[in-house]
């Protein structure tokens, strides 16, 4: 019993380390669903089509999902990825408001890049 | 994003990490080790340090080389243990610097180790004269051995054939006005007896003993928190705080 517990704490602590530090890619690949890739892709075809509306609901939907993955990917990833797609948000907002196409299309793609980014 | 939670949580996991690691890699004390084990203490502490605080890139590359060179430090511990060969060149091997009274200059060229070092290992050994010297050698800890020329050793119990009782290790019996009872079983006494001892040492209550020990030669030794000494010693040499 006692050797057990001498190597099972030890291995338990480790195996649970490994998940905490690789949350983000374990969150990517089972609970996601790409729930934030799609939206993404959703907004950038709403300011296509130029449905600024639509768009500004589906960014605000996209801050409230986002808001919930970083409490879960924090522990594991970089937190210049995670600033960065804060401020490509931020920027996206006010080029929704603007209703600026070039530049919303420009912070929706950056947005996308740090998201596939976040796990590498 | 909390940075702060990040960091602690992070801190968590590198101070467990190394923690375990530390126990995997073995139970060498600082003094014994080698040069490269040194190294190798202060290159994971600081991939440690970089993994707590450094949030600019992720936990994962910090944790897997943590884990790469412990890793590697236990494959060298390994290598070593079953392989002398590479045992004596990845810890090296005593060297010896005085051989019968005479100091070996090339080795200690070869080792780059001045004399006034090795006068000083020396002196921490309390060998003063270099005379008395007969075998002085670098082990590959850094540390110095000494064998004296028999005219200097001490005398010992043999040397006057004089038949001495082992005293072996103390069992403590009371610590911190506590009694250990498991202590007192296991030495076959009981309460009654040390109450006897206590009392023919002038002690009322056990409360009053920090320390009350016996060894296996019978001889019972108690410490109390009231020392009674008027004239404290005092070794300082310079009026400080304290």
């Amino acid at each position: 019993m006692r050797k057990f517990i001498v190597i099972a704490i030890p291995v338990a602590t480790l195996i649970l380390f490994i998940f905490v530090m690789q949350s983000d890619v374990i969150y990517k690949m089972y609970f996601d669903n790409n729930n934030i890739t799609d939206s993404i892709n959703l907004i950038i075809q709403d300011i296509k089509d130029e449905k600024w509306i639509d768009a500004d609901a589906e960014i605000k939907q996209l801050s409230e999902s986002w808001k919930k993955v970083v409490r879960i990917i924090q522990f594991s990833a970089e937190l210049d990825e995670i600033k960065l797609f804060d401020k490509n948000m931020s920027r996206l907002k006010g080029a929704v408001m603007a209703k600026d196409k070039i530049n919303a299309l420009i912070e929706l793609n950056e947005a996308l890049e740090h998201w596939e980014n976040i796990d590498e | 994003m909390s940075e702060t939670l990040v960091v602690m949580v992070r801190s968590i996991i590198a101070f467990f990490t190394l923690l375990i690691f530390a126990k995997i890699l073995g139970k060498q004390q600082i003094s014994q080790l080698t040069f490269f084990d040194y190294v190798l203490g202060i290159t994971i502490g600081s991939i440690a340090s970089e993994l707590t605080i450094d949030l600019t890139s992720r936990a994962w590359p910090h944790w897997i080389g943590l884990l790469c060179w412990a890793s590697l430090g236990f494959l060298m511990e390994y290598i070593t243990m079953k392989w002398r060969y590479a045992a004596k060149y990845i810890n090296g091997e005593p060297t010896i610097v005085i051989m019968n009274g005479k100091i070996m200059e090339s080795a200690l060229r070869k080792m780059k180790f001045p004399i006034s070092d090795i006068m000083e290992l020396l002196r921490n050994k309390n060998v003063f004269d270099l005379s008395e010297v007969d075998f002085a050698i670098i082990e590959s800890n850094g540390q110095l051995s000494v064998l004296k020329k028999p005219e200097y050793e001490p005398v010992t119990a043999k040397d006057l054939k004089i038949t001495k009782k082992p005293s072996g290790i103390s069992t403590e019996l009371i610590y911190d006005g506590i009694l250990i009872e498991e202590n007192l079983k296991q030495i076959k006494k009981d309460k009654k007896w040390l109450d006897k001892q206590l009392k023919s040492h002038g002690v009322k209550d056990i409360s009053e003993v920090f320390i009350a020990t016996l060894n296996p030669a019978g001889s019972f030794y108690v410490d109390l928190y009231k020392d009674h000494i008027k004239n404290l010693t005092d070794i300082g040499d310079y009026k400080g705080p304290y």
